[in-house]
């Protein structure tokens, strides 16, 4: 006898996708590696959205971004030299998944385009490194390598918008070791074991260890003509520094970001020296300073910048935001860091579009959110899809992030002074110095967001090994209990995945919402599994 | 006429189908490998191990014997 | 050789901030000025009507609290500091001239700070009505720009401050009278510290690090005269007959307030004739030139800028000059050995230690001892043994060099 409900059930799940609650996303995945048995079923339409929009059409778009920059004898050559993008963009499809596991509808379109976005302008910069590097083109200096310069990731790259057309801008670390660690949690570990052989300790920032160890594995394209580096984020990076320079051996220049940014003093010097790195450039490379050019990109910068406040805006203040915690994170720093390119203002029309949908239809993006978070701190480089796995879990929606936050401010362009001022703000307000290292007075802005975004808990991130946050630990734990707040601590080592599990990050979580929030997971199948050794 | 014109249009509907049958079987071979994940158990089993092989056998200069030259860079303002 | 008369006293001295010396000043009306690091020009805050404290915390083992705070993976140095604050041993402070030139250090003067936040609650640690905690802003570099803001800096937030606050006089009269009396403990330890150079040393590196960290941590007037006592006694100081030690080595490396480390040093063979760490009189006895006409300020700041090997700097000629500087050391205070040593969890010299460790070797023929540890070393043991080691292979060397 066929039990028509269960049919009729089971031809609606076929339809629409397993509800949440009684989705078991633990069950689809391999032990130990996190492939999965089968991708998630997400209905029909979201389904083929998924497989069409998404996986059919990033791999196609990766063959074409390898096509437009470079070529794919470029391409090749760097993936045979470099571990780090050999071993690391393949399974670039696969760090979607991870991200947007669960995901349905408008939230999995737009959370999508970011990693599209992301996707291209990693592609754009690893490709102008092979191009340009002497290494993969048997010692030869070409035209671009004499036309690149070589920045520490955490320089921003809008100090170089002044030559922009001219000279291209490329951060050493952002591919080999930033992005890799999300996509790929192997690679960085063998940077971080070669800088430790000889003879670091184990103890400094991972992130700081990991940059160093491309340089000891010599694994950095030689590519550019001069490096320009900086202090950031901490005492770590600045000595990072001193081993890039030996190993580098390009002119260099330091170009710091004060802690004490809310000194009118420490801001007349910051702009001082943009100045003189200006000069520096206009010594190194013999092009000269454009200020229309400046202000042309300064511009199109505030355009993303003045759609990410939209955004804010309604992830504060509606269910309807469809971007998920990752995306959010991901994009918002790669775009601030990276400074304008014309693939942000693409993905950004397409996000826009998909958000007013959101907003006037009313669709509740993340029905199941049982609490609203926001993360402070820095994130795990190696989980950040965290945030995917917790909603999926828990209902925990991670609406907003520290890093999303950072850069809160438009540039003037009506002089250069005022210019050059908000330039030297935006230059101060780096990523992680802004708050997690800017002064006490910034790190505990926590509460005022958790306000304006309407969160009722705090994800706060514990790097182990990141000096400046372990010393406020302290603090933080007596104000969530002076103030009552729900939080939980997410220990992690930002890329070294061996010193706190993935499944040692969901353990904390779970510890937390089963012992201190009473609560029952949504999808028990995601409690407890192995993926140690996933991607 | 009639009959050569059938003969097209027969012709056009065997091409038609004919590309509907390729295009069907490379989708469903696509879908096929998108569904049950062989991109990734091919790179996880395949091609990662092969190239983290080739990564860990290369040959690498070793960085230390760098000189680090004091005197190369000059003192600058800027 | 003969004890040196006030080495106990001095040694007393040492076993807490707020010393016989420091109380007397306070009973005299100075302001007790803390700082922690190299960058805050101790010569201002020598001002008259005020004194210099650099901050340490003997004999702290077990910062509990403080590790509540900061957590334990923080350098012992801060944790210890602020464990001593907590315990109540740094009310004596008027103020603290706080620089964030390294993490731990700024986080710790951080809780000190009033901060009047509706964002975190201030501790209230250091029980002292009058007490506050300034910033400055130290450069990474030192060109003529960096120059002009710190200066700026050390005007704003030290000078100003000190005026706003307790009325010191920070004219360049007083700045000048300032300098001459810094100078002058720069002449005597850097006349005591010369007996390191010779072949046959007339005084130990314990001792010397012993009366360097009084002139670092107690009134200078008051310190003075026990140093004019020294310097005279050391000039008739008659060394050992035998030598008592195997080889020489110049210490280098991050945070040591601990005269007991170097004694472990000495006590394994080998003589510590040069101290370049934080702490150390390498730097901070370089007498400070003033030029006819410059500003006493201006030439502060530059001095400070000038004479610091901090592995914070970053300009490419001064992160490579570093190395042959060190290597000049080695070779004016006639060192057999380097011996590289950093706290655990300084970010700052991990680095700089493993560079040191493979540049001074390779490029200087230098043989190089390099170590981590604690603030408070009471794993001696383990030290012991590479300390020994490395004297041996020293020996080794020179015996192959001699053949």
């Amino acid at each position: 006898m066929i039990d028509r409900k269960k049919v009729k059930k089971a031809l609606r799940d076929f339809w629409y996708g397993k509800p949440h609650g009684e989705r078991r996303l633990g069950e689809i995945l391999e032990d130990k590696t996190g492939l999965y048995k089968h991708r998630e079923w997400r209905g029909v339409k979201d389904t083929s959205y998924y497989f069409w929009n998404i996986w059919c059409y990033n791999y196609f778009q990766m063959v074409m971004d390898i096509m437009k920059n470079g070529g794919p004898i470029v391409f090749a050559k760097g993936l045979w030299r470099y571990r780090w993008v050999g071993q690391t963009y393949l399974p670039v499809l696969h760090w979607f998944d991870r991200g947007l596991q669960g995901l349905r509808g408008e939230a999995m379109k737009a959370s999508a385009w970011h990693y599209r976005a992301m996707v291209a302008t990693t592609i754009r910069q690893f490709q102008r490194m092979f191009v340009c590097d002497a290494k993969i083109n048997g010692g030869k200096i070409n035209e671009q390598h004499e036309h690149t310069i070589a920045i520490n990731e955490t320089v921003w790259g809008g100090i170089f918008y002044p030559w922009d057309g001219k000279l291209v801008s490329v951060p050493m670390e952002m591919i080999p070791y930033f992005v890799t660690c999300h996509v790929n949690s192997h690679t960085v570990l063998n940077y971080i074991d070669a800088v430790q052989s000889i003879g670091l300790p184990g103890d400094p920032c991972p992130m700081c260890q990991a940059e160093s160890g491309l340089f000891v594995l010599d694994d950095m394209p030689d590519y550019a003509k001069a490096m320009v580096t900086c202090n950031e984020a901490c005492d770590a990076s600045v000595a990072t520094s001193i081993l890039q320079d030996w190993f580098f051996d390009k002119p260099l220049f330091a170009l710091p970001m004060p802690m004490q940014f809310d000194d009118p003093l420490v801001k007349e010097n910051c702009m001082k020296e943009i100045e003189q790195c200006w000069r520096f450039i206009e010594q190194q490379y013999g092009i000269p300073f454009n200020w229309e050019k400046l202000k042309e990109k300064i511009e199109q910068q505030n355009e993303l910048q003045r759609f990410e406040w939209e955004k804010w805006d309604v992830a504060a203040h509606t269910n309807n935001y469809p971007i998920n915690g990752v995306a959010q994170a991901l994009y918002r720093i790669y775009q601030t860091q990276y400074g304008d390119w014309e693939i942000w203002h693409q993905v950004d029309k397409k996000v826009r579009k998909i958000m007013e949908k959101c907003v006037q239809k009313n669709i509740n993006t993340f029905p199941q959110t049982r609490h609203r978070v926001i993360a402070w701190s820095c994130a795990p480089l190696y989980y950040s899809n965290w945030c995917t796995w917790a909603y999926n879990c828990w209902g925990l929606n991670v609406v907003i992030n520290m890093d999303s936050l950072m850069f809160d401010m438009t540039i003037r362009t009506d002089t250069y002074d005022h210019a050059l001022e908000d330039m030297a703000t935006y230059h101060m307000w780096a990523p992680m110095r802004r708050m997690a290292v800017g002064g006490m007075n910034h790190i505990f802005e926590l509460w005022e967001n958790m306000e304006k975004f309407n969160c009722d808990m705090v994800a706060m991130y514990d790097q182990l090994q990141c000096k400046g946050m372990q010393g406020v630990h302290g603090l933080f734990e007596d104000e969530f209990r002076r103030r009552n707040i729900n939080a939980f601590w997410l220990p992690h080592a930002l890329p070294d995945c061996r010193t706190v599990s993935r499944a040692e990050i969901r353990n904390a979580i779970n510890d937390y919402m089963t012992t201190v929030m009473h609560e029952e997971p949504l999808d028990p199948s995601l409690l407890d599994f192995d993926d140690s050794m996933t991607w | 006429m009639k009959k050569g014109g059938c003969s097209l249009g027969k012709m056009l509907l065997k091409l038609f189908l004919k590309l509907f049958g390729i295009c069907f079987a490379a989708i469903a071979v696509l879908f096929t490998i998108f569904f049950f994940d062989l991109d990734g158990k091919l790179l996880f089993y395949v091609v990662e191990p092969f190239l983290k092989k080739h990564y860990d056998d290369m040959e690498r200069k070793d960085v230390l014997k760098d000189l680090y030259d004091v005197d190369k860079y000059p003192k600058r303002e800027f | 050789m003969k004890d040196l008369k006030h080495l106990i006293f001095f040694e007393n001295l040492l076993q807490e901030a707020n010393n016989e010396l420091v109380r007397k000043g306070k009973e005299e009306g100075l302001r007790a000025i803390g700082y922690t690091c190299y960058f805050m020009p101790e010569v201002l805050l020598d001002l008259p009507g005020c004194f210099s404290v650099r901050l340490r915390a003997p004999r702290c083992t077990s910062p509990d609290i403080a590790t509540y705070y900061l957590s334990s993976r923080v350098c012992h140095y801060a944790r210890s500091l602020m464990e001593r604050a907590l315990e109540g041993g740094f009310n004596f402070l008027d103020a603290q001239m706080a620089t964030e030139t390294c993490t731990a250090t700024c986080r710790f003067q951080e809780h000190l700070q009033q901060k009047h936040l509706d964002t975190v609650q201030d501790m209230q640690i250091i029980e002292n009505p009058d007490f506050f905690v300034s910033f400055s802003d130290v450069p990474f570099k030192n060109t003529e720009l960096s120059y002009e803001h710190f200066r700026k800096q050390l005007r704003a937030h030290v000078l100003d401050e000190l005026t706003a606050h307790f009325g010191i006089d920070t004219s360049d009269e007083a700045i000048l009278k300032a300098v001459e009396q810094h100078n002058e403990v720069c002449r005597l330890i850097n006349e005591i510290g010369d007996y390191r150079k010779l072949e046959n040393p007339t005084i130990t590196g314990y001792e010397f690090a012993v009366i360097q960290l009084c002139s670092l941590t107690c009134p200078k007037h008051l310190i003075l005269p026990y140093l004019r006592e020294t310097a005279e006694q050391l000039k008739t100081r008659e060394p050992d007959d035998k030598k008592q030690f195997r080889c020489k080595v110049v210490l280098c490396g991050s945070e040591n307030d601990d005269p007991d480390f170097v004694k472990l040093i000495e006590s394994c063979g080998a003589l510590v004739v040069c101290d370049r760490y934080c702490y150390g009189a390498v730097e901070s006895r370089v007498p400070i030139e003033i030029k006819e006409g410059q500003d006493p300020l201006d030439a502060i700041a530059r001095h400070y800028l000038l004479t610091s090997n901090c592995p914070r700097f970053m300009p490419q000629d001064e992160m490579r000059g570093r190395k042959k500087r060190l290597a000049e050391l080695c070779k004016e205070y006639h060192a057999d050995g380097l011996i590289v040593a950093s706290n655990k969890f300084c970010e700052y010299w991990s680095y700089e230690r493993v560079i040191d460790t493979v540049v001074m070797r390779r490029d200087y023929g230098i043989p190089v001892c390099s170590i981590e540890k604690e603030y408070i070393n009471t794993a001696s043991g383990q030290l012991r043994t590479r300390f020994q080691a490395f004297v041996e292979s020293v020996e080794l060397k020179q015996i192959k060099e001699d053949k």
